[in-house]
């Protein structure tokens, strides 16, 4: 399980960004992070991938299975916003180059990442180069890449942002059943209320000015029985809670 | 045929210069050789320098705030009197030379460089350094490859340069090159010979010129793709 507790973000001239913001994750679960633009969600996400800008002051700990972590750490595994498959490394090289940086040496990095290509639905791509690939493909090699690190946390932030609305439903479907053979705690961000309650377990609702948490919601229903119907009560509470914190 | 007045020895006809060009061919070939190898050998240690200055001055803010003003300095020198300088100081061997070319194309590779670093996209620094990356990490698979296209354009840039700048060494003082060539030429009113010349050392920076542009082809194979579909 992983905790944060008390993370407060400062920008270099005192004003507070995120104020007392604490969640933990849980093994297994799908958490979507969801608020205003601007209230923070994607510096959450990059604060504990180790990424978040050096001129930003920081508190709050994260805490790994009770233990304090410095970040980043190898527990946790981080796909940013843009597509970021490096242009000029093929898929499996592309794939491959978490667990290189990692020290696992490169022929057995490959090797391993190689024997993954087909759950991705990429086998034969090994050699291609990403933009000899559709969207959906080139987001599959980058959960590739994401999840062979084996990290136990994976930090998705709007993953599905830049794919088209039928790429997208698949892409969503295709995650959860990914993760279902594979748990890992998931902290994905989101500005869509529909994939948040589709895919998600539970919702965290953040507001701005200072960015913090105003709800933490279960979504117990099977997501093989969410439908528009069964969903509505919860999307239309989500939705006031985002229009009253904007 | 001539279709103007003006004297051959101010303005030779171009087969005049064709006909020096046969006539003086391996004198001439032999000066172009040595100017080929002085530009070669103060382009080959320009590079050379110039990827390791950029690559310290990267990891370096500090240098480069200090070093960037003293080389946009050393550019507002001109040419004209730095030849005569170097001839002076280090005679009239190879050293003086290679130093100015190495002063003239040093420049525009750093330059060149420093910006091509800094063209590297936030999110790919982002994902190496979330997967544990170290900055020389971050920069070998990152930035430098992210760097390559303007790393080539300073090439090409230099590559022009470095031919100008040797045959400017040679005019203030050398044994052999097309300088001296040239300057002998102009002395003895041969302006065909000075053109044939002249020629000649476009010639050879358009074959360094389409010798980078094959290698940046050659090498380039995948690094002429973009991030999107």
């Amino acid at each position: 399980m992983l905790e944060v507790t008390d993370l407060t973000i400062r920008s270099s001239s005192g004003t507070v960004l995120i104020e007392d913001l604490s969640f933990d994750l849980v093994t297994g679960r799908l958490t979507c992070l969801i608020g205003p633009s601007g209230c923070g969600k994607s510096s959450v996400l990059k604060w504990l991938a180790g990424v978040l800008s050096g001129e930003l002051r920081v508190a709050g700990q994260a805490r790994l299975h009770g233990a304090e972590m410095s970040l980043p750490h190898p527990a946790i595994a981080y796909q940013p916003q843009q597509d970021t498959l490096f242009p000029w490394l093929t898929i499996l090289e592309n794939a491959s180059l978490g667990l290189e940086i990692r020290r696992t040496g490169r022929s057995i990095a490959r090797d391993r990442v190689r024997a993954l290509f087909p759950t991705f639905g990429l086998e034969g791509h090994e050699r291609s180069f990403p933009d000899q690939l559709s969207g959906g493909m080139r987001q599959r090699a980058a959960f590739l890449r994401t999840m062979v690190q084996k990290s136990c946390v994976l930090l998705l932030d709007e993953p599905f942002s830049a794919l088209d609305a039928v790429t997208r439903l698949m892409m969503q479907g295709w995650l959860t059943g990914r993760l279902a053979e594979d748990p890992r705690s998931v902290l994905m961000v989101t500005h869509d209320l529909f994939e948040a309650t589709q895919i998600a377990d539970r919702v965290l609702v953040m507001a701005a000015d200072p960015g913090r948490i105003v709800s933490d919601i279960s979504i117990t229903t099977p997501r093989a029985d969410r439908t528009e119907v069964s969903l509505a009560e919860t999307r239309l509470s989500l939705r006031s809670m985002l229009l009253e914190n904007t | 045929m001539r279709l103007t007045a003006v004297s051959p020895l101010v303005l030779p006809a171009p087969s005049d210069v064709l006909n020096g060009l046969r006539v003086e061919g391996d004198d001439i070939s032999r000066h172009a050789l040595a100017t080929v190898g002085v530009a070669s050998l103060g382009f080959g240690l320009s590079v050379s320098f110039a990827l390791v200055v950029s690559v310290a001055l990267h990891f370096a803010g500090l240098l480069r705030r200090g070093v960037m003003p003293l080389l946009v300095a050393s550019q507002t020198v001109p040419i004209v009197a730095l030849a005569p300088l170097m001839v002076l100081w280090f005679g009239f061997g190879l050293l003086p030379k290679v130093l100015l070319v190495i002063l003239v194309t040093f420049f525009p590779m750093v330059v060149s460089l420093m910006t091509g670093y800094g063209q590297v996209p936030h999110a790919f620094r982002d994902q190496l350094v979330s997967m544990g990356a170290g900055p020389w990490q971050v920069f070998r698979r990152a930035t430098l490859p992210s760097a390559r296209a303007h790393f080539f354009a300073g090439l090409r840039i230099s590559a022009t340069y470095a031919i100008v700048a040797t045959i400017f060494a040679e005019y203030a003082g050398a044994r052999q090159g097309l300088g001296i060539y040239i300057l002998t030429a102009k002395n003895n009113f041969r302006a065909d010979l000075v053109l044939s010349a002249v020629a000649v050392s476009a010639l050879l920076t358009l074959t360094l010129l389409a010798l980078i542009q094959g290698i940046e082809r050659a090498t380039g194979h995948r690094y002429r793709r973009s991030t999107h579909a």
